[in-house]
């Protein structure tokens, strides 16, 4: 009997295991970061995660190669040669921020076809044999304007600052806003503008249209634009309405200067930079022979009042607050998805 | 009636009549009760715009061919370099101030190099110049902010009996542009090759002299203006140089520079930034979308380069 019992829970545990063991070994394979664009904090920080992750895995033998590659120009043609030139080379696996979610599908499928294993993530590729990992970024947009209606019910004008005009991510995060502003119609939006992503064009733009608009009680950002606003807004001594922060580090120190000065309420919202280590751990899982869906979704970092301390001390000065991904987390986000 | 044919034959005064229609026309959106706070914001902004569209203007006068595409990376490479010397105290002011015009020199003589020693073309030249300043700057601080010292904060955001205090130092050296080119043998030296360089030279001109220090003094106002910014904005920022690639070109050409060279002048370029500034302004006041927006500075531009480009030949 406890023989009998023994025997079927070896083989329990063996069913158990064997996935595990029937995957392969990837301490052979190679696998390559294809990037479009290094020129600002957020790319920076990208570029800083992925080497130490993948530093580290590499040291521990996970893969063979994990190198990074960014092209100088910020453009589709030049990713695709530098896509064509990664299949010449032999790599396993290509992990990939795309200049275009469109432009790049050929390159893509080229990959693909040379047995190429292709994850795209922040800027995806539409091609449907790359898998794709996301940020729900109209989530992004709505969530803020849910979070200034339980923090002024009363509602009020907002200011809506954007991205870059004619890019994907701009018009997502847009359209949550609106959506947002709909479902929670004490609200209204009283003035847009592109601040590009970056502190000083927003601080330009906001100066620019500040005069003509009546008492604003929020700003609704995109990230990396929120301290160029509230620079403009001080310049013209307005009172501070509430600004939804993008985790950019002087977003935050100025968030709690302002808390500490006069209790300053508000909350961040922004994807990490460190996504492309999930999106390594990703592909490297694929190439382990885990079965992985091809759309994949990824959670944004968002930093609250009372976590804002301990997030400003994790980000490096003049940085962006920061997560990076370990394999679990990898396996957790692909086990969501099934 | 002769003063006003005479001034509407100036070719800076379109860019002016453009700013005043675009600013009025803004203003009257909060029935004028906006005008003190717009009138300043327009002048702090443009007068980045100034200092490194005057540059810029130094170098076109210089003749066909002759534009510095290195612009935005040394506005970032200075702000990034001088920031980070600087390290929020306030006794590295001057060393800081220092080294942004020590890098203008630099790229400055570099780009003239280029230019000269290799015989390469100043559009493609300044161009190459600029990926390698852009990644000096990315290499030096990876893209971190570092805040500026606190008094140069406070100044650059500052007014002075209601003038903005960024405006005021764009006056100084728009005067002292405005007395280079018209009162100084090195003004008319500029325009001299800008007309005709074989001609120049035959007059005894010396042209290399003169070209060299051109395109350095260019240099020096672009990282003037990013270490200004730079304290402006809270800090460096990798692309923040970005957008003042075409503008300074917009503003030099606005303000009635003959592109082909060879004739400048400062005021317009007041006229063009300011109206650069407002023309965004006033349509976002509007509420327009992107699309209609851009379309529009487009067209306005074009009009205004139109009214302007219409002089009268050896009307000058």
């Amino acid at each position: 009997m406890t023989i009998r019992k023994m025997l079927m829970a070896s083989v329990a545990v063996a069913c158990a295991a064997m996935p595990v063991s029937a995957l392969a070994d990837t301490s052979g394979k190679k696998i390559a970061l294809s990037n479009n664009y290094a020129g600002n904090s957020w790319r920076q920080a990208m570029l800083t995660s992925w080497n130490k992750v993948t530093g580290e895995a590499v040291k521990a033998g996970v893969v063979a190669a994990a190198d990074a590659f960014t092209t100088a120009e910020n453009q589709a043609t030049e990713q695709a040669a530098q896509i064509q030139n990664m299949i010449l080379q032999g790599y396993d696996a290509i992990v990939l921020n795309a200049a275009s979610p469109t432009a790049l599908n050929g390159a893509v499928k080229e990959a693909c076809d040379a047995g190429i294993t292709v994850v795209s993530f922040d800027g995806i590729v539409t091609e449907p044999c790359a898998w794709r990992i996301a940020v729900n970024f109209k989530e992004m947009g709505r969530s803020q304007v849910e979070y200034l209606s339980k923090k002024l019910p009363q509602g009020g004008n907002l200011l809506e600052i954007r991205g870059l005009a004619g890019v994907f991510v701009d018009d997502e995060i847009s359209a949550g806003i609106h959506e947002g502003v709909k479902q929670f119609s004490q609200f209204k939006i009283v003035g847009s503008v592109h601040g590009d992503w970056a502190q000083d064009v927003a601080q330009k733009a906001v100066a620019g249209i500040l005069p003509s608009l009546p008492e604003i009680a929020g700003v609704v950002t995109q990230g990396g634009d929120g301290y160029g606003a509230a620079q403009a807004i001080a310049a013209a001594k307005r009172p501070m309405p509430v600004i939804v922060m993008g985790n950019r580090e002087d977003e935050l120190k100025w968030w709690k200067e302002q808390k500490e000065a006069n209790g300053y309420e508000t909350m961040s919202v922004s994807i990490a930079p460190g996504v492309s280590t999930l999106a390594f751990w990703v592909a490297q899982q694929i190439l382990e022979g885990k079965e992985v869906k091809k759309d994949l979704v990824v959670p944004f970092l968002r930093i609250d009042q009372d976590n804002l301390e301990q997030n400003l001390a994790n980000t490096q000065a003049g940085g962006v607050a920061n997560v990076e991904y370990a394999q679990e987390d990898a396996i957790k986000v692909i086990e969501a998805a099934k | 009636m002769r003063m006003l044919d005479r001034v509407a034959r100036k070719p800076w005064i379109w860019s002016w009549v453009a700013a005043f229609v675009v600013w009025f026309a803004t203003i009257m959106v909060t029935g004028g009760a906006s005008t003190l706070d717009l009138s300043q914001a327009a002048l702090t902004f443009a007068a980045f715009s100034i200092i490194v569209g005057i540059g810029q203007m130094f170098v076109i006068t210089l003749g066909p061919g002759n534009v510095d595409l290195s612009v935005p990376s040394t506005m970032t490479l200075a702000g990034t370099v001088a920031l980070k010397l600087m390290d929020v105290d306030n006794a590295m002011i001057l060393a800081g101030l220092g080294v942004a015009v020590l890098i203008g020199i630099g790229v400055g003589i570099l780009n003239y190099a280029l230019i000269k020693a290799l015989r390469i073309p100043p559009i493609i030249a300044t161009l190459s110049m600029s990926f390698i300043v852009q990644s000096a700057a990315i290499w030096t601080n990876r893209g971190l902010r570092i805040k500026p010292p606190n008094f140069l904060a406070d100044f650059t955001i500052a007014n002075t009996l209601g003038i903005p205090n960024v405006a005021i130092i764009a006056l100084v050296i728009s005067v002292i542009a405005w007395f280079l080119l018209e009162r100084t043998i090195y003004g008319r030296w500029i325009s001299a090759i800008g007309q005709s360089m074989p001609a120049a030279k035959m007059a005894g001109i010396p042209v290399d002299g003169t070209r060299f220090v051109t395109y350095v003094f260019c240099a020096v106002l672009a990282s003037l203006a990013g270490y200004l910014l730079a304290c402006f904005s809270g800090g460096a920022a990798l692309n923040m140089g970005t957008e003042y690639l075409l503008m300074s070109i917009a503003v030099v050409v606005l303000g009635g520079t003959a592109v082909a060279g060879g004739d400048s002048n400062v005021p317009g370029i007041w006229g063009a930034s300011l109206f650069m500034f407002l023309v965004v302004s006033m349509l976002n006041t509007y509420g327009l979308g992107a699309g209609i927006r851009l379309i529009m500075t487009g067209l306005i531009i074009i009009s205004v380069i139109m009214l302007a480009g219409g002089r009268q030949p050896g009307v000058r």
